[in-house]
């Protein structure tokens, strides 16, 4: 599985200055557009985004709902969030996968057609976060769905997640990287 | 005088419990949090806690105590048919501790669901987190039993727990008949996280990161009601300049809801240009509160004992900021406000009558804007509170309308006091931190305190945790954490009832509750 081979953290600076920047150009502090050249031949120029919520605390919720805002607006870079996991390119994952979540994780990974990667989003979906060890946890999206990439932060910022996606797809589709279409 | 916020223990016998707490509700004395520790290490029993705003001792709290004995299983008479406010808290307790409320209108599992093993009770002191790893069963179906209509022309509507949205996990099952809702069964716990136990399991020191990720909208708050209990137990008092940091963080992080919630209302009528107007405040907020601190979430600032860092430092420019957002904030309003389309929607569904708030326990702007004067910031006021003088907004509609339009009054409300603390903090008092912050409770002096409470009105409404030491002072032996979100989300069937299915994602929005925050 591709998955386990790109499995990768960023690691971001916390930069305060870097940050007021972002709030004035989203675009330059998320280091450029997601250009099209660097999503996926097999995924036709842009990408569609299936969030699953597997336990969240609901912070990289807010922070996913304001990629949609017309500051990050990320739909501009080919990038957007679907209703369905069958209209999905990436399924992306938050929390740390309750036991309750874990079944409609799966179904959501398992609905969504070929092409498809999971990206895990925050440290919590990454390994289980401040929740690992608890009884109610999976302790990260790797125990339940293959995850091809990890975005790091609690939550991650909005332009955390752009580059999050960027980063994932750049691996995916580098000169010899890009997975083959089944 | 008497001391203010005293919290009064009173123990009963299990056969007066019931009697006791339906006498204090029915004088209007508001069911803060009920919960159950298991203390047979050390009491020999387990005791169930109902904590009432005081009536008599105004400011105060009266805790009813009883001892619910082994004889065969734990049963206590439930206090639901008399005290409508305690139901979910009666199946939360039977689900975690085992504890079986007899003559409970409605005993199905409420939090743990069907992978979990049957008769293992997580909150028990003799129950390990791997105990219950090892025995959640993936495979197992689904078998709860949803309420359902039957009737010519009723339909089942099945919604979640993967919403449309970016939304949290839930499940909703509604009978409709034509476009009207009939019934709704909400299914919720999908992102239940074990948390209460794990506050057991790691100790005071890192229940702060916890308390701080059981809701990400309401991280200050409930680090700051957690910090409270604890140093209430311990008997600390923080330095002024902590309390008037905390003050202003919480009002920020009100604020930010607020104007955050009254823009998503927009996305709920399919209005974006005021959704997106909403949305851009709302970032500036958030900008804003990483500026202060670091965090959007306003996160790592509560310490035990105090806070981390000084955030009121550069008083003009946060000014200069809180003078844009006033600005702006007023022209996002008159903006939204002149939608005849978007109004039009607000008024009327996601009725919530003020008898119905009371009696269910509703909390925050749910309860506030159908006419219920409760507000913990004047009820027992702590932090700053006492110190600044402000008027407690209710509004009578108890629709959509009205919540939105409370927001409003309270985020306009939130804006002035966080000028009136930038004006009232003191620069020469630097100290942040308390000196004695760091010891541990006295395990001898047990009155002097092994618990204590810790409340917070949050944005969704009121927060509250309690906290108890075990024996040796050092671990906690039972947190209890109560977000607003628990007490709101029972009262959303009732208020849906009638209105038109597509009005359903609207109302959900002017409650704006939390499912994590619920679920824990």
């Amino acid at each position: 599985m591709f998955g386990k081979i790109f499995c990768n953290i960023i690691k971001s600076k916390r930069v305060l200055n870097e940050r007021e920047l972002e709030y004035k150009n989203p675009e330059e502090a998320a280091g450029g557009l997601v250009r099209r050249d660097i999503i996926p031949a097999s995924f036709r120029g842009s990408v569609r985004i299936r969030q699953v919520d597997a336990g969240s605390c609901n912070a990289c919720e807010w922070e996913c709902i304001a990629l949609t805002n017309p500051i990050y607006d990320v739909q501009r870079f080919g990038v957007d969030f679907v209703a369905s996991p069958r209209h999905a390119d990436i399924i992306l994952v938050t929390g740390p996968v309750s036991w309750s979540m874990a079944r409609a994780l799966e179904k959501s990974w398992l609905a969504a057609a070929e092409p498809k990667i999971v990206i895990a989003c925050g440290d919590c979906a990454a390994d289980g976060g401040v929740f690992r060890g608890s009884y109610a946890v999976a302790g990260g999206a790797d125990k339940i769905v293959p995850v091809a990439y990890k975005i790091s932060g609690c939550p991650p910022s909005p332009a955390d997640i752009i580059k999050g996606i960027r980063g994932a797809l750049a691996l995916l589709c580098g000169p010899h990287k890009g997975p083959e279409p089944k | 005088m008497l001391p203010r916020n005293a919290e009064n223990y009173i123990r009963v016998q299990p056969g007066e419990f019931a009697a006791r707490c339906a006498g204090i509700f029915h004088a209007g004395g508001r069911l803060r949090m009920m919960f159950a520790a298991d203390e047979r290490e050390t009491d020999g029993f387990m005791n169930i806690y109902a904590v009432f705003s005081s009536i008599a001792d105004h400011g105060s709290f009266d805790i009813i105590t009883t001892a619910v004995e082994d004889e065969g299983g734990f049963r206590y008479q439930s206090i639901t048919p008399r005290v409508p406010a305690a139901h979910w808290y009666e199946r939360e307790m039977a689900c975690m501790l085992g504890i079986v409320p007899e003559g409970h209108p409605d005993l199905r599992p409420l939090v743990l669901h069907d992978m979990y093993p049957e008769g293992v009770f997580p909150l028990r002191r003799d129950i390990t987190a791997e105990d219950i790893r090892s025995k959640v069963d993936l495979a197992r179906d689904d078998a709860y039993p949803y309420k359902t209509v039957e009737g010519e022309g009723v339909f089942e509507i099945p919604v979640g727990p993967v919403h449309a949205g970016i939304i949290e996990p839930g499940h909703f099952r509604f009978s409709a008949v034509g476009e009207s809702i009939y019934f709704l069964d909400p299914r919720l716990f999908y992102t239940h996280k074990g948390v209460e136990k794990l506050f057991e399991q790691v100790g005071f020191e890192r229940g702060i990161q916890l308390a701080e990720r059981i809701s990400g909208t309401s991280s200050f708050c409930h680090s700051t009601a957690y910090c409270l209990a604890v140093e209430n137990m311990r008997g600390v008092d923080i330095p002024i300049r902590a309390k008037a940091v905390r003050t202003f963080l919480v009002e920020l992080e009100r604020l930010y809801n607020h104007i955050g919630d009254i823009g998503n209302l927009c996305a709920g009528t399919g209005f974006a240009a005021g959704y997106a107007e909403g949305a851009e405040l709302k970032e500036r907020l958030m900008a804003l509160n990483h500026r202060l601190t670091g965090s959007r979430y306003l996160r790592g600032v509560n310490k035990l004992g105090g806070v981390s860092r000084d955030v009121l430092e550069d008083v003009e420019s946060i000014s200069a900021e809180l003078s844009v957002v006033t600005d702006e904030f007023k022209a996002v309003m008159k903006f939204i406000m002149s939608s005849v389309s978007h109004m039009e929607r607000l008024e009327g569904p996601g009725f919530l009558s003020r008898e119905a708030a009371v009696k269910l326990g509703a909390t925050g702007i749910a309860a506030r804007a159908s006419g219920v004067n409760d507000d913990l910031r004047t009820a027992h006021p702590n932090l700053f509170y006492d110190r600044i003088i402000f008027e407690v907004h209710t509004r009578n509609r108890g629709d959509v309308l009205a919540r939105m339009l409370l927001r409003a009054d309270e985020a306009a409300c939130s804006l002035a006091m966080l000028r009136s603390i930038l004006r009232k903090a003191k620069p020469q008092k630097k100290e942040l931190m308390a000196a004695d912050a760091q010891q541990d409770a006295r395990p001898a002096d047990i009155s002097g305190g092994r618990q204590a409470l810790g409340w917070v009105e949050g944005a969704r409404g009121s927060i509250f945790y309690f906290v108890k030491a075990a024996a040796d002072g050092k671990s906690p032996l039972r947190v209890k954490v109560r977000s607003a979100s628990f007490c709101n989300w029972p009262l959303l069937p009732f208020t849906v009832l009638n209105d038109i299915v597509p009005d359903f994602p609207l109302i959900n929005k002017s409650f704006n509750l939390s499912y994590s925050g619920c679920d824990m």
